[in-house]
């Protein structure tokens, strides 16, 4: 059995972690977080007990609100779906989203909608976090003061005049990126009636390169579609299209698809500087500096020249690293040509980007694996022109400056000094959801309408149109990008509606509100795909160029987009906070991500300060050794160290904008580590909850053991025919519970699938009224989170092996061992197989959760949901308790949904469908990587998904019958690289 | 001779003797108030903003209990009628009554009613109506003859025990669908052998799972 560890605490066995592991409950997990020992707090519940009894004694009035109108097709207590679209990144997600009673809930993939096919991630999840998130900006300011829309108005009227005079000369606009068609209609208005106004996309994180690298290649404005599900072979060069691409959800079920055949498995390289889930996924993987890419992309193409794919003007060159595993990717990627792709990262500079669609060409994998879609009339972040902009700024060019969206005093390129460039403009007006950093700069803020409140329209990668259709009337009178865009043109108010359907009208044609309603019912107008087109010849000389990339000497340091927080856009979400970021596990902070080898070498243990020095500018940041990383290389995450983020976000983590430049987005080369002295705590979780070494994951090599082969790793022969642990037949002490009648429900979680994204812990927590718990509370083991994923490294931390993910939700034991020991029966096991916590019931004494094999219970140390802001609140689902302090709590198979499903197929009089229940996780899952249904059906998904030669369960050897059941993870080496 | 019991204890009798006495009235006023029909408030009958009269409504003239309650068949809610409803009837009704003046001006302003919660389960029950008419249920097994009601009034103590009787043995609660609101129907002498019937028939198969109701 290979030895696995998820922390280098763990490898190393450190004092830390061995004070860590037996403990069911961390030191202090007990106490209160402003200090208060628990004997003073019982003696204040006490207190607060006996209050509370007197004033139970009259039961509170409550009273029942009905409309006075009933809105049409809508009955209390039925939630209802509408189909919407939310701009991401350049990318439209389609989504559907759940309405109670007028209060949108939870976010689902729009099944019908190509860039989610039904599934989601945890940034769309977050969504309804961000339209309820409590520190909004809720009226226009003027310099601070509170002033009306109409107010602004009546500011703007005379000045819109005034450069309709000058023809828009003084007038610059910056927006976020848009694939909107009304947005990009009334910017083409906009400019008819200014034609010389300056009109800048910026965004801090985007695939700019990519497409200035196709540009450079083929002079077409195109942008690539990846069919990743056509791919036998897979190079990712420092690439992390599982996590950062805006098409992730897409390509992750692309991806996942072409890895369940174990005949036809697909194989995954990547070549990368910082562990990314990509990596992680990879069946090999090379950790080299991020500088280092395009050497190794030019030794790549030397490599295949020579294999005789047709490569015109390479001529040898660039930087081999390991020239085994370069001619063993290269004798791969030419034997699968054309059903092979390469993908560049969005920080490698655009020169690759142009390379690696060369290459692509010469493999001929264009318009099979990849094809090109022409970019429309997206706008696309420039940094060239923001560049420009600031540099007109300075002259004192621009009277007028405004800012829509976006965040760019924040996040604008360090060498720009946007903040103080933007305030050199007379007229300042900032359009945002938050009073932020760049409303700091501006004289008038107008709070702008969320997506889940207004009007829009999107065009998704590849193309598919679809409406933003609002849930919500804005709740803080906020107005949209494209109104406030309307506005600035004509100086008139016109609803984004009006605006929407004017856009419309041509695409639709014919019988207009037939084909509206069926575009805002679907949630994708249906045939509205671009025409993928082969790539334009591509220029092969673009790959010799790479030559003139230096291999890079010292240190690097990458600007990584966060997992959680992206950009910075997320900051002020607790949820995406709290959640551990997939590779470091890290919460409620970024870090200077370093190889333990340099770590070693300049004496650099987790949590220490160091300062990360790029010529005269530097910053501090807390390090952590990250294992994987590669070495000269340090990786830190964007969208930090925010000073006007809200409650949440302020303060948090360290800012590493301020050694972005302009000629360094991606990386910086030069970088000086130094030891700050002082120490940062982090609230890491991957040593929480620790399994103690036991058989929890399982892994295979597909050539090693043929395609019909089990689960586990054998070699040793301790195992049984399923792949577990050989062990003594199970007896069991208690007459055992048969389950005979009804549906009962069961889970497989496909490990070989997961790729970790996270996508599952923030549907549960959304679904499930999961508090978030702040920093402290994490530090001491107190997440709440009903599903965490667990990640296992095995192998040396300089080179990991292999790198497992594993979501862990409650097992659902047949023989439970958590109801066994509990003195009130607050925990006990229902007619379907669910293992039910009745939070009415519990009393708090946690013996569950200690004697819970699989550390899947969750405490409610403190009254979490207490001070929970009342806009929040709305985020509630009203079919699931809010837990007060005092009670345990756990993954409930979402029990709502399950109720739900068998409900509505009885009061349908019919059987419930296959697929009909699902949880939030598996359908959040943009891998499909969890099933779950009726073990009893037979033809049902679940009941072949249980019956996988892979399948094993957890910790079998207990007799404990989980119902949650995993399939082992399968691995497709190369012979050549595993030998 | 040391003494056995040391002084601090000379009180112990007196303790006991006081303590007893009190740990006893405790218990018996706990008994008395928490397993008494005050504590489940059966009978609790507050006033509405508008005397509102089931009795004639729903009694005297016979309006089906589903033309107000609309969501009673389809949602976990049977739901309390929008203004537009009582303004269906009452814009020709009793159009001048000042006790419909409330009414008449939630219809005005487009302000809602505000109706006092007569039926009020913990907020950790998750109760569904449309289940239960769906299995033939009828309203008055838990809410009485509303229809004999001027003012409506809790009749059942809707405690878990009350329900569990029920969920344990639906057989007597149960009728033909079509006679879910009739407040007048009587079970028939072969009624056991008929609700046999329609549970076999219908799937009737109340949960006695804590997270049947609790989750």
């Amino acid at each position: 059995m290979t030895d696995y560890w998820r922390s280098l605490g763990e490898l190393e066995g450190s004092p830390e972690f061995e004070a860590v592991r037996h403990r069911e409950f961390l030191e202090g997990a007990a106490d209160t977080p402003d200090g208060i020992s628990r004997r003073t707090m019982l003696g204040l519940m006490g207190a607060s007990l006996s209050l509370s009894g007197l004033a139970a004694c009259r039961r509170p009035v409550e009273k029942i609100v009905p409309y006075v109108q009933a809105p049409e097709d809508m009955l209390p207590g039925i939630p209802q779906r509408y189909a919407t679209t939310m701009p991401f990144r350049g990318n439209a997600l389609g989504l559907l989203v759940v309405s109670n009673e007028g209060r949108p809930t939870k976010i689902e993939g729009n099944e019908l909608h190509p860039a989610t096919q039904g599934s989601s991630n945890a940034f769309a999840q977050n969504a309804i976090y961000e339209l309820y998130d409590p520190d909004r900006s809720r009226v226009v300011l003027q310099g601070g003061a509170e002033k009306t829309w109409a107010d602004f108005l009546t500011y703007w009227k005379p000045l819109h005049a005034e450069h309709v005079a000058d023809s828009g000369a003084g007038l610059a606009i910056v927006a976020a990126p848009s694939t909107s068609p009304t947005e990009a209609r009334l910017v083409t208005l906009l400019k008819q009636r200014f034609s010389q106004a300056r009109v800048v996309t910026w965004a801090p994180l985007g695939n700019e390169n990519r497409q200035a690298g196709l540009r450079a290649a083929t002079g077409a404005e195109i942008e690539p579609v990846y069919a990743l599900d056509q791919a036998r072979v897979i190079l990712s060069l420092d690439g992390d299209f599982l996590q950062d691409d805006p098409d992730a959800i897409r390509l992750t079920r692309a991806y996942s698809a072409g890895r369940r055949d174990p005949a036809a498995m697909n194989r995954l390289y990547v070549a990368e500087s910082t562990l990314s889930i990509t990596g992680i996924a990879a069946d090999h993987r090379l950790a080299i500096p991020s500088g280092a890419i395009a050497g190794f992309t030019l030794a790549l193409a030397t490599e295949l020249g020579k294999l005789g794919v047709p490569v015109a003007g390479v001529s040898g060159g660039g930087t081999v690293f390991d020239a085994k595993w370069l001619s063993a990717v290269a004798k791969d990627l030419k034997a699968n040509a054309g059903k092979c792709v390469i993908i560049a990262g969005a920080q490698q500079p655009p020169e690759v980007h142009a390379a690696v669609a060369a290459l692509n060409a010469a493999l001929g994998n264009a318009g099979k694996t990849v094809s090109y879609a022409s970019a429309g009339t997206a706008a696309r972040s420039r940094v060239a022109d923001l560049q420009a902009l600031a540099g007109d700024l300075e002259a004192g060019k621009i009277k007028t400056l405004v800012l829509l969206g976006g965040n760019p005093a924040y996040d604008a390129p360090a060498d720009l000094d946007f903040a103080t460039v933007a305030a050199k403009a007379a007229n300042r007006i900032r359009v945002g959801l938050f009073v932020d950093e760049t409303s700091a700069v501006a004289d008038w803020h107008v709070p702008q309408a969320h997506f889940l409140e207004s009007w829009g329209d999107a065009r998704a990668i590849g193309g598919p149109l679809s409406v933003v259709q609002p849930l919500i009337e804005p709740l803080f009178a906020g107005h949209s990008v494209i109104e406030v865009l309307a506005l600035l043109e004509s100086a008139e108010e016109k609803p984004g509606y009006d605006l929407v359907r004017e856009t419309w009208k041509p695409v639709l044609g014919g019988d207009f509100d037939k084909g509206w309603e069926k575009t805002l019912h679907d949630g994708v107008l249906s045939g509205s795909e671009l025409a993928a087109q082969p790539l334009p010849a591509a220029d092969m000389s673009t790959i010799a160029k790479l030559a003139s990339f230096k291999a890079p000497q010292g240190f690097e340091l990458v600007f990584l987009p966060s997992s959680v927080v992206y950009d910075g856009s997320a900051s002020n979400s607790a949820w995406m906070q709290e959640l551990p970021e997939p590779v470091s596990k890290l919460t409620w902070d970024n870090a200077a991500l370093i190889s333990k080898t340099d770590a070693d070498g300049l004496g650099i243990h987790d949590g220490d300060m160091v300062t990360l020095a790029l010529g005269d500018k530097s910053i501090s940041a807390a390090a952590l050794v990250l294992p994987g990383q590669a070495v000269g290389s340090v990786g830190i995450a964007l969208g930090y160290g925010r000073t006007a983020a809200g409650r949440a976000g302020n303060g948090v983590g360290f800012n590493a904008y301020p050694l972005r430049t302009t000629k360094t987005l991606g990386f910086a080369a030069g970088l000086t580590v130094t030891k700050a002295g002082g120490t940062h705590v982090l609230a890491l979780t991957h040593e929480h909850w620790s399994q103690e070494g036991r058989d929890i994951v399982r892994e295979k090599d597909v050539a090693g053991h043929g395609h019909s082969a089990t689960g586990g790793h054998d070699e040793h022969g301790e195992h049984d025919e399923h792949g577990g642990h050989k062990h003594p037949p199970l007896v069991s002490p208690w007459q055992e519970r048969t389950y005979e009648e009804g549906p009962q429900w069961a889970m497989t979680i496909d490990l070989n699938s997961c790729v970790g994204c996270n996508a599952c812990v923030i549907a549960c927590q959304s679904e499930n009224n999961i508090p978030s718990v702040g920093k402290d509370q994490v530090t001491r083991g107190r997440e709440m989170h009903w599903i965490r994923i667990d990640r296992y490294f095995s192998g040396r931390p300089e080179a990991p092996e292999s790198i497992v993910f594993q979501p862990v939700p409650c097992m659902h034991c047949e023989n439970a061992p958590c109801e066994q020991v509990c003195p009130v029966a607050a925990t006990v096991h229902g007619e379907t197989g669910l293992n039910e916590m009745v939070y009415n019931r519990c009393i708090g004494t946690r013996y569950c959760s200690n004697n819970c094999p699989y550390k899947v219970r969750r405490f409610n140390f403190y009254n979490f949901t207490k001070d929970t802001p009342e806009t929040l609140q709305m985020a509630y689902n009203p079919d699931v308790t809010v837990r007060a302090r005092g009670v345990m709590e756990k993954c409930s198979y979402c029990v709502q949904r399950l109720t739900r499903a068998t409900r509505d197929a009885k009061l349908g009089n019919r059987a419930m469908q296959d697929g009909e229940a699902k949880t939030a996780c598996q359908q959040a899952c943009p891998a499909q990587a969890i099933e779950f249904g009726d073990i009893r059906d037979p033809k049902s998904r679940i009941t072949a998904s249980k019956a996988s030669p892979r399948r094993y369960d957890l910790l079998a050897e207990l007799n404990s019958k989980p119902r949650t059941s995993y399939l082992s993870r399968m691995r497709n080496p190369n012979p050549e690289l595993s030998a | 001779m040391a003494q056995i019991f040391p002084e601090r204890l000379n009180n112990l009798p007196l303790a006991v003797g006081l303590g007893a006495p009190l740990g006893l009235i405790g218990a018996v006023a706990f008994v008395w108030y928490f397993f008494s029909p005050w504590y489940t408030q059966v009978g609790y009958q507050p006033t509405q903003p508008v005397p509102y009269s089931h009795k004639l409504h729903a009694g005297d003239m016979e309006i089906n209990c589903r033309y107000c309650h609309a969501a009673v068949e389809t949602s976990a809610v049977a739901s309390i009628p929008p203004t537009q409803v009582c303004m269906n009837c009452h814009q020709l009704a009793k159009k001048d009554s000042p006790l419909l003046q409330p009414i008449r001006d939630s219809a005005a302003s487009q302000q809602p009613m505000e109706w006092v919660r007569v039926h009020e389960l913990a907020d950790y029950v998750y109760f569904n109506h449309a289940s239960h008419v769906h299995a033939g249920v009828g309203c008055v097994e838990c809410h009485g003859r509303i229809d004999q009601m001027e003012v409506v009034k809790q009749e059942q103590p809707l405690s878990m025990g009350w329900c569990l009787d029920c969920h344990r043995n639906p057989g007597p609660h149960l009728r033909p669908p079509d006679q879910v609101t009739n407040m007048r129907w009587a079970p028939s002498a072969a009624h056991d052998e008929l609700s046999a019937q329609w549970i076999s028939e219908r799937h009737i198969k109340p949960p006695t799972d804590c997270w049947g109701c609790h989750r």
